[in-house]
């Protein structure tokens, strides 16, 4: 509140029509990082509202952080206010975790539950858009999908996997608020898996392991987001008023052998029925990046149709699938050789 | 061409290797890096002096540079109880003095080059040389030798030597192989794919199998090709037979030799296969898709050539006895589809097909232990193993009927159960009795 006074004359003066107050969930993930990088230089917003247990190193002139703790019970009371205090016009959810977790009790009071508050929230002090941050794997991989699957696909994400059941649950409230909630304009983009030169995930972990397991007889084609189309599209869905949901995938599919060999790993193909329980094995010992749900996606199709975003939204990916993976092993070759830091 | 530059290459991505086997055993620190690299500069910097001072060398003043010749000498006394380990090994045994005291190295060769320079006579350099070596013993803490110290100089190039089997334990403690193994696994792999995983590589590589099928084993005969349009959306709606269905591959093979613009075939496998390791990856890169409308309907708007087989599974599973028996044809799925994409139709009969893999019995116990919708056994399948998938050498007759036009319809009309129900049943009926022609006019099965 005692910064208000400092910046607002700031923001008169650098935006003459006022700009929008955009506040962001998970402000110190990797896309709110980024993301409060990229509106900080754009005119069109006036205030970054950045909410999160930590202040995102971006956080710049325009920024105004708040240490919101989604997992708390009494949590919607304070976003609401922060809501009304800051004027809050776009509201990006992304308050989710990007890596499975051995901690899922946590991982679904924040996301699942998470959600409601946020959208409680919302619906005590309504915000004009709310964008939410979802995933392609939530359509789950499946010998009977579609090559591209349409949004109009029902999410059918494995039921045994937490990780995916709380961003499955977080979707389904948001739809629910989006149909009760008329005066807010709802937009889901649902990413395909990010890869590029410093997002860290399960999936880098993954293809930067030596020997990259495989299961054997299966290559399904693969479908990855460059972490640069990734933030544009979200900026696209704060800047354009495009209610729906949308698929944001990259151009193109690749097998993943090909995306193995591409990276410069091996892939250790293991027959599918000792697979699973080596996964468990692995995610019991905390030695693997995923539980064994995530095998599926080494056997079965889980590519996503990008037209509609491509369509309505206006969301041309700058990067294809194989110019992100890439983009990923330039910089993992350069991890590799310890010429880079780990952690951007 | 990315192949080449990314991660293939064996020893381009490797550390540049410290070159000195010497330094890495001897080294107690993990300073490899960045000790060859001091060492290298001093040595430079002797280089000009050696260079400079011609004269001096002769002397026998310049213990650097001769180490052998001057340690052993009288006039050494300092050096007398470290000689015999000095004789063994200087060079490799320095290499530890030059590492431990990494902090003040850099001063100390200043101050060891000053004084060689000073030194111009053996008598005149021992108060100096003992100096120098007071001061390393003070900088470093196991008791090193003087007299090796100075060896520092001498070009480390002969330790190199020491380790002969150094380049082949590297060869195979790297990844080398690894990644041979890894390149030689998709050998034959095109860099990128199509939408729906047509690999052309691949599929190129299998050409000839199909093309030895297909004019050596069933010496496949076509009529009716040119009912293919040159360009633009098709489908090719086929009868379905054969307990091991080669007829999506030997309709692509048709078209690929017989067509005058070679067209490439996509056609619709059934679910099951991609259940199955191998199979559907198999199969995938070959150019078949898994039949769902989505995918029908994506790959006819980009203009494909499709084959369909309304049949599916029903039409591959049935009994020798029922052979060229038309199934019910879906529920008219490729119809809808046709008509709400304007494509045009052309219905295709295939002969020969059932007599290559008839099936004898299905093995229901067998089916429902792989999950599989049956396991056929036919004369040579099981049998001859996968030998046996080529089936016997029937001869084999594929005829193209008329295309009939959809765009008399409007999309809506794919709705209209009536009409997709007629029009599919007289697409069936149309089907059957060509099959029926062809059979009346077969002499024999396998002379055609």
């Amino acid at each position: 509140m005692t910064d208000k006074k400092d910046h607002d004359p700031h923001a008169v003066t650098k935006v003459t029509p006022p700009g929008r107050v955009v506040a962001l969930t998970g402000a110190d993930g990797f896309l709110g990082r980024n993301l409060i990088g990229l509106l900080e230089d754009d005119d069109r917003v006036s205030r970054i509202v950045a909410l999160d247990v930590e202040r995102p190193a971006t956080a710049g002139r325009k920024t105004r952080f708040y240490k919101v703790d989604l997992t708390q019970p009494r949590v919607d009371a304070r976003l609401a206010e922060i809501f009304a205090s800051e004027q809050v016009d776009t509201l990006l959810h992304m308050a989710f975790l990007s890596s499975p977790t051995h901690a899922s009790a946590w991982a679904h009071e924040l996301e699942s539950v998470g959600t409601l508050h946020v959208l409680n929230a919302c619906r005590e002090r309504p915000v004009r858009k709310f964008v939410l941050w979802s995933h392609t794997i939530l359509y789950g991989a499946s010998p009977r999908n579609p090559n591209f699957l349409p949004e109009t696909h029902p999410l059918r994400g494995h039921s045994e996997s937490r990780f995916l059941r709380d961003k499955i649950e977080a979707e389904q409230v948001v739809a629910s608020f989006a149909r009760t909630s008329p005066g807010t304009l709802v937009t889901v983009l649902r990413l395909a898996p990010i890869l590029g030169p410093t997002v860290k995930n399960y999936l880098t972990r993954y293809l930067g392991r030596t020997m990259v397991p495989t299961v054997m007889g299966f290559d399904p084609l693969m479908q990855f987001l460059h972490e640069v189309d990734a933030l544009a599209a979200f900026k696209l869905a704060v800047m354009r008023d495009v209610p729906g949901v949308f698929n944001i995938v990259g151009d193109g599919v690749l097998p993943l052998s090909t995306v193995i060999q591409l990276t410069g790993r091996i892939g250790l193909p293991i027959p599918h029925p000792v697979m699973y329980p080596i996964a468990r094995a692995l995610w019991t010992a905390q030695l693997s990046e995923a539980p064994p749900t995530f095998v599926d996606y080494a056997r079965w199709l889980c590519v996503a149709d990008g037209d509609k975003a491509l369509n309505e939204l206006k969301f041309h990916p700058a990067f294809t699938t194989r110019e992100a993976v890439l983009d990923y092993t330039h910089s993992q070759r350069m991890r590799d050789a310890r010429l880079l830091r780990t952690t951007p | 061409m990315a192949r080449k530059v990314l991660g293939n290459d064996p020893f381009g991505g490797d550390n540049p290797k410290p070159a000195a086997p010497a330094a890495k055993k001897a080294a107690p620190a993990k300073k490899a890096a960045p000790a060859p690299a001091k060492k290298a500069a001093p040595a430079k910097k002797a280089a000009p002096d050696t260079a400079k001072k011609p004269a001096s060398v002769e002397k026998g003043a310049a213990p650097a540079k001769k180490p052998e010749g001057v340690w052993p000498a009288p006039e050494a006394a300092p050096v007398a109880e470290a000689a015999p380990v000095a004789e063994a090994a200087p060079v490799a045994e320095a290499a530890p003095v030059a590492e431990a005291a990494p902090p003040s190295i850099a001063s100390v060769i200043a101050q060891l080059d000053a004084l060689l320079d000073q030194a111009k006579d053996p008598a005149e350099s021992r108060p100096l040389l003992d100096r120098l070596a007071s001061r390393l013993r003070s900088l470093v803490q196991p008791e090193p030798e003087p007299e090796r110290a100075l060896a520092v100089d001498a070009p480390a190039a002969p330790a190199v030597h020491d380790e002969p089997f150094d380049a082949a334990r590297e060869l195979l403690g790297s990844d080398y192989y690894l990644r041979r193994w890894g390149q030689t696994a998709i050998r034959d792999r095109s860099e990128e794919v199509d939408d729906f995983g047509l690999d052309p590589d691949y599929a190129r590589r299998w050409q000839p199998v199909w093309d030895l099928l297909y004019d050596r084993w069933w010496r496949v005969e076509i009529e009716g090709i040119e009912n293919v349009p040159a360009t633009g959306r098709v489908a090719l709606v086929a009868n379905h037979s054969g307990a091991i269905p080669f007829d999506g591959i030997m309709l692509a093979t048709a078209l690929r030799k017989e067509h005058p613009n070679a067209r490439t075939l996509r056609w619709l496998a059934e679910d099951f296969v991609f259940h199955f390791p191998f199979a559907g990856a198999y199969l995938n890169r070959l150019g078949a898709v898994r039949a769902c409308q989505e995918n029908a309907e994506r790959l006819l708007r980009k203009d494909a050539c499709l084959a369909l087989f309304p049949e599916g599974v029903k039409g591959i599973a049935k009994p020798y006895r029922e052979r060229y028996q038309l199934q019910r044809f879906g529920r008219g799925g490729h119809i809808k589809l046709a008509i709400r994409t304007g494509t045009p139709i052309v219905p295709v009969t295939i002969v020969g097909a059932e007599e290559t893999h008839p099936m004898l019995f299905q093995s229901g116990r067998l089916s429902k232990m792989l999950g599989l919708p049956f396991v056929p056994i036919t004369p040579t399948f099981p049998l001859l193993g996968p030998l046996g998938l080529a089936g016997l050498p029937a001869r084999w007759k594929i005829v193209f009927g008329a295309p009939i036009a959809m765009d008399a319809y409007r999309p809506e009309q794919s709705e209209d159960h009536v009409l997709v129900n007629r029009l599919n049943e007289k697409l069936r009926e149309s089907i059957q009795s060509t099959l029926d022609q062809l059979l009346r006019a077969r002499h024999s099965v396998f002379k055609g």
